[in-house]
């Protein structure tokens, strides 16, 4: 269709407003309440047009662009409106600054340090300079405002955690409340009282922590005025600088923009540019990734223990030292420990060093048990492909979502999201074994099941599809009539043993029977108990059942990449439980921590080296410490929970003499006397991981298309889609498994060695509200 | 437990916010925050969003209101035949001001903006029960009348 704006002649596909019209072609319309993740609002009516043939001067953000409509964005009328529009919205914005004479010298001579609690004006405000209002009055040139001037006398609210409230320097645009409720799915806001009296708050003027926020920082993020400003950096100068990298706090891997000033990082907030995070982020990633960096727990020196105290070392002698007194121990009782949370290209040389020089056990520290790793082995222990890769996007076109023993309003934030777009679009969520928390009010059933025995009620809605559906295709498969009978033989008991109530089980059923397609997302805490792999059958088993797509969750940020470079192709690899055991039973005299293990006080341990970025209990041991870089000061490449290939650059220099993981085990290995370890930068490391592992060849081009999602390789071509219900090889049911009480699937709060929850106090009244 | 027993009498649907949100302020003369977490797990919506359509009507109350609820009326016709003067008085006798409950819980005194029977304004309401054109004279004998019935 083709519309003209101005006398221009512009061509429009699909369903557009003329707003998003006139922005994609360069055309300039005022607007404050629009936003693009969020549905047309038409609230502050700055964007009137008029259109050739209709009366009045509709909004263009919510008059959708059809046919033949002929637009003007620009004339007197409109103009004289739009002023009278913004005059009424600033007489109740402090607005002195935005119409004084002085304006332009103020900005260039007098620079304020914002200290304060009370805005009067924009040199006072803390967001001054990325101010959309700011802009608007620009635009409008709007030198007068002819309504007498309304100062609310709000009192800032300071008291809760990450980000002030000044609600005096609200417009009422509405974007956070909108962001909340449409996008997140959370509702920890609304608008309140009507009239002069609206104003934006949380029920009974509650703070937000006992409002369901969860300080995902969305509505921070869309804020056109210092209304919503995060505190740690209020009192901050504008960034000189902007920097793109990848968060490393959890699997999604959002895409981060760092605002830095003098080479420091002042703030991360969510990007928009790639699929993945879509401009949202979580409480870690928006408030609290910063203070990982800078934490001042940092190591930033390399320590050896020296006639039993710990002293600063250069890196030469720190090397000197390690690399000698490892060479004792080469090829036996020496265990090495390995991070989630490290670059590929660290583990790739991390591996390398265990086979080559040390010759000794890998030890990969999945912090929960990894539901991605435990779901690939059991389904290659009964012979069937394990799909990995998917697309977070495919979530939301689902029409029954089944979440099974995660959090992943805390665990998987943006997850979360995509649920939440799916539900929006009409899907049912099944939550199995929530934890109450608030948003599982958007959950259409909510099972409960004794921990532990979640296959029973897999088995049982496996069961009752098959029931209701006696021509099911399935019964032709090998070995149908037995499995049938071992699930029929455990029911009668079983309803009552696993607290199982029948009557919703039933009502489940028959919507996973009608709902097409069906997502099983499975978290740590299925996989992390006695019953893990008769859990993960019966789940998987459930799944083919009902033709849907079962998606392990992965935990950690590079928690797939862990699983392809150690677990995949390899059995050296221990757990760490298995790692504990061996210690316990003092099979290791030398232990190399890379990663997370909680050393046992008692363990016989004659050589701890630490490689970590932050100070932890176990340094008070350790013979010699090495300061790691944290993900801001190196680059690297993560896999994320999709399958998807990550890159990210470093952003600021290393603190102090902090180096890259694959820096320090790489001049190692060359003290060692190794050869083949001479990398200078972590794209030669990339290259040398994809000629030694097809699966991460196309983590190696350099030239990623922009945009263009790119993935690792998997056993079956992730195709996005769902896939058909073909016919299984039914897993034969276990034996009933002694009942144990699944460890708690905790959020996962680290970062390498730092307990964010210890660190961050707002965190810590977040998480301690949840778990109350 | 009433709270209860009136969620019970609708089917959880979020359209029925309204109707339920009238029935307990019928109830209890205002909305307590007990029953907004109640009706928020019942219809599946934040207390947040409740907060807001409760705020946003006036016939819902925070506050506990009076066992007799004065409305005065100050819509045009009355205004202009001394509804100010009416309020005023009521304000004098009560020892409120509209919009206040007196300290007894007995009375609360609102104004309202037209009642649309403005032939026999000024008009005074209470507890549904209309007095016709009140005078400053009849304000006294209104209150008294349920002063003593207690």
């Amino acid at each position: 269709m083709r519309i003209t704006i101005n006398g221009r002649q512009l061509d429009v596909s699909g369903k557009k407003t003329i707003l998003e019209v006139a922005r994609a072609n360069g055309i300039f319309i005022p607007s404050l309440c629009d936003h693009s993740a969020l549905v047309p609002f038409g609230g502050c009516r700055l964007c009137l047009v008029e259109i050739k043939g209709r009366k009045g001067y509709p909004p263009a953000c919510s008059t959708y662009a059809e046919d033949g409509l002929d637009v003007t964005t620009e004339s007197p009328a409109l103009q004289a409106i739009r002023r009278q529009v913004l005059e009424l919205i600033l007489s109740e914005h402090p607005h002195a600054c935005l119409i004084c004479a002085e304006k332009k010298n103020c900005d260039e001579y007098k620079s304020t340090i914002r200290k304060v609690g009370e805005v009067t004006g924009c040199v006072l405000c803390p967001n001054n300079g990325r101010c959309e209002l700011q802009d608007v009055v620009e635009a409008l040139k709007i030198d007068r405002v002819n309504f007498p001037a309304a100062y609310r006398n709000f009192d800032v609210r300071r008291d809760d955690p990450f980000f002030d409230r000044n609600y005096n320097l609200c417009i009422l645009c509405g974007r956070c409340v909108r962001i909340c409720h449409e996008v997140r799915g959370v509702s920890a806001i609304s608008f309140v009282f009507r009239g002069s009296q609206a104003v934006v708050g949380t029920v009974f003027g509650r703070p937000l922590l006992e409002s369901g926020c969860q300080f995902c920082g969305a509505c921070v993020d869309v804020c056109p005025t210092g209304a919503l400003t995060e505190r740690a950096s209020r009192g901050e100068a504008l960034p000189d600088e902007e920097d793109e990298t990848i968060c490393p706090l959890c699997s999604i891997g959002c895409g981060l923009k760092a605002s830095l000033r003098g080479g420091r990082i002042v703030s991360f907030a969510p990007t928009n540019a790639e699929a993945v995070n879509r401009g949202q982020a979580c409480v870690k990633g928006r408030f609290i990734l910063r203070d990982v960096v800078y934490s001042p727990k940092r190591i930033l020196k390399p320590l050896v223990r020296q006639n039993g105290e710990l002293h600063e070392a250069s890196w030469d002698e720190a090397l000197d030292f390690v690399a000698t007194k490892l060479k004792g121990y080469v090829g036996k009782n020496l265990g090495f420990i390995s991070s989630t949370q490290v670059s590929l290209e660290d583990m790739h040389v991390f591996d390398r060093f265990t086979r080559e020089v040390l010759r000794t056990d890998q030890i990969i520290s999945f912090r929960n048990h990894s539901p991605l790793a435990s779901f690939w082995k059991e389904l290659r222990m009964n012979g069937q492909p394990a799909e990995l890769n998917f697309e977070l996007d495919s979530i939301s076109t689902a029409k029954v979502i089944v979440l099974s023993g995660a959090d992943i309003v805390v665990s998987h934030p943006i997850i979360w999201v995509e649920v939440f777009r799916a539900i929006k679009n009409g899907a049912k969520l099944v939550v199995i074994n929530g934890k109450d928390s608030s948003l599982e009010r958007h959950a259409s059933f909510h099972l409960r099941v004794q921990a532990g025995r979640e296959f029973s009620l897999f088995n049982h809605l496996t069961l009752k599809l098959l029931e209701n559906n006696p021509e099911n295709p399935y019964s032709r498969v090998n070995g149908y009539e037995t499995w049938r009978e071992s699930l029929l033989n455990e029911k009668k008991a079983a309803f009552a043993r696993a607290d199982i109530n029948e009557a919703e089980v039933d009502l489940a059923a028959r919507l996973l029977a009608e709902g097409q397609p069906t997502v099983f997302l499975m978290g740590p805490s299925v996989v992390n108990s006695a019953a893990a792999s008769a859990n993960i059958r019966a789940l998987w088993n459930l799944a083919q059942v009902c033709g849907g797509r079962l998606i392990p969750l992965a935990g950690e940020n590079n928690e797939r990449g862990a699983f392809e470079i150690f677990s995949r192709s390899s059995d050296r690899v221990l757990s760490v439980e298995e790692a504990l055991f061996k210690i316990s039973r003092g099979e290791y005299k030398s232990l190399y921590l890379a990663g997370p293990l909680p050393v046992p006080p008692d363990a016989a341990v004659e050589f701890l080296v630490i490689q970590d970025c932050f100070m932890n209990e176990n340094v008070q041991r350790a013979d010699a410490v090495l300061p790691a870089a944290t993900f801001a000061e190196c680059g690297g490449t993560f896999v994320n929970v999709e399958g998807r290939i990550r890159k990210f650059k470093n952003i600021i220099e290393p603190l102090g003499e902090a180096r890259p993981d694959w820096w320090i085990i790489c001049r190692m290995a060359e003290k060692m006397g190794a050869a083949e370890f001479g990398f200078e930068n972590a794209a030669e490391i990339l290259s040398d991981l994809g000629r030694t592992r097809p699966f991460f060849e196309p983590a190696c081009h350099r030239h990623q298309g922009k945009g263009k999602a790119v993935f690792i390789l998997d056993e079956k071509k992730g195709s996005g889609q769902f896939p058909s219900g073909e016919s299984p090889e039914l897993a034969p049911q276990r034996a009933a498994i002694h009942s144990s009480p699944a460890a708690s699937a905790r959020a996962l709060d680290y970062y390498r060695s730092l307990n964010l929850v210890e660190e961050s106090k707002g965190l810590r009244k977040l998480r301690g509200l949840r778990e109350k | 437990m009433e709270i209860a027993k009136i969620l019970g009498e609708f089917h959880g649907l979020q359209k029925d916010l309204i109707h339920i949100l009238h029935r307990v302020q019928a109830q209890f003369g205002y909305i307590p925050p007990e029953a907004v977490a109640q009706i928020a797990e019942c219809l599946k919506i934040s207390e947040n969003e409740i907060f807001g359509v409760l705020t946003f009507y006036k016939a819902f109350s925070l506050e506990p209101r009076g066992q007799y609820l004065v409305t005065v009326c100050l819509g045009t016709a009355c205004h202009v035949r001394g509804g100010v003067q009416i309020v005023e008085e009521m304000e004098r006798k009560l020892q409120v001001k509209a919009g206040q409950t007196t300290p007894d819980k007995k009375f609360t005194l609102e104004t309202v903006n037209c009642l649309g029977c403005c032939a026999i304004g000024p008009v005074v309401v209470v507890n549904g029960k209309y007095y016709s054109h009140v005078t400053l004279n009849k304000v006294e004998p209104i209150i008294k009348e349920y002063r003593e019935a207690g």
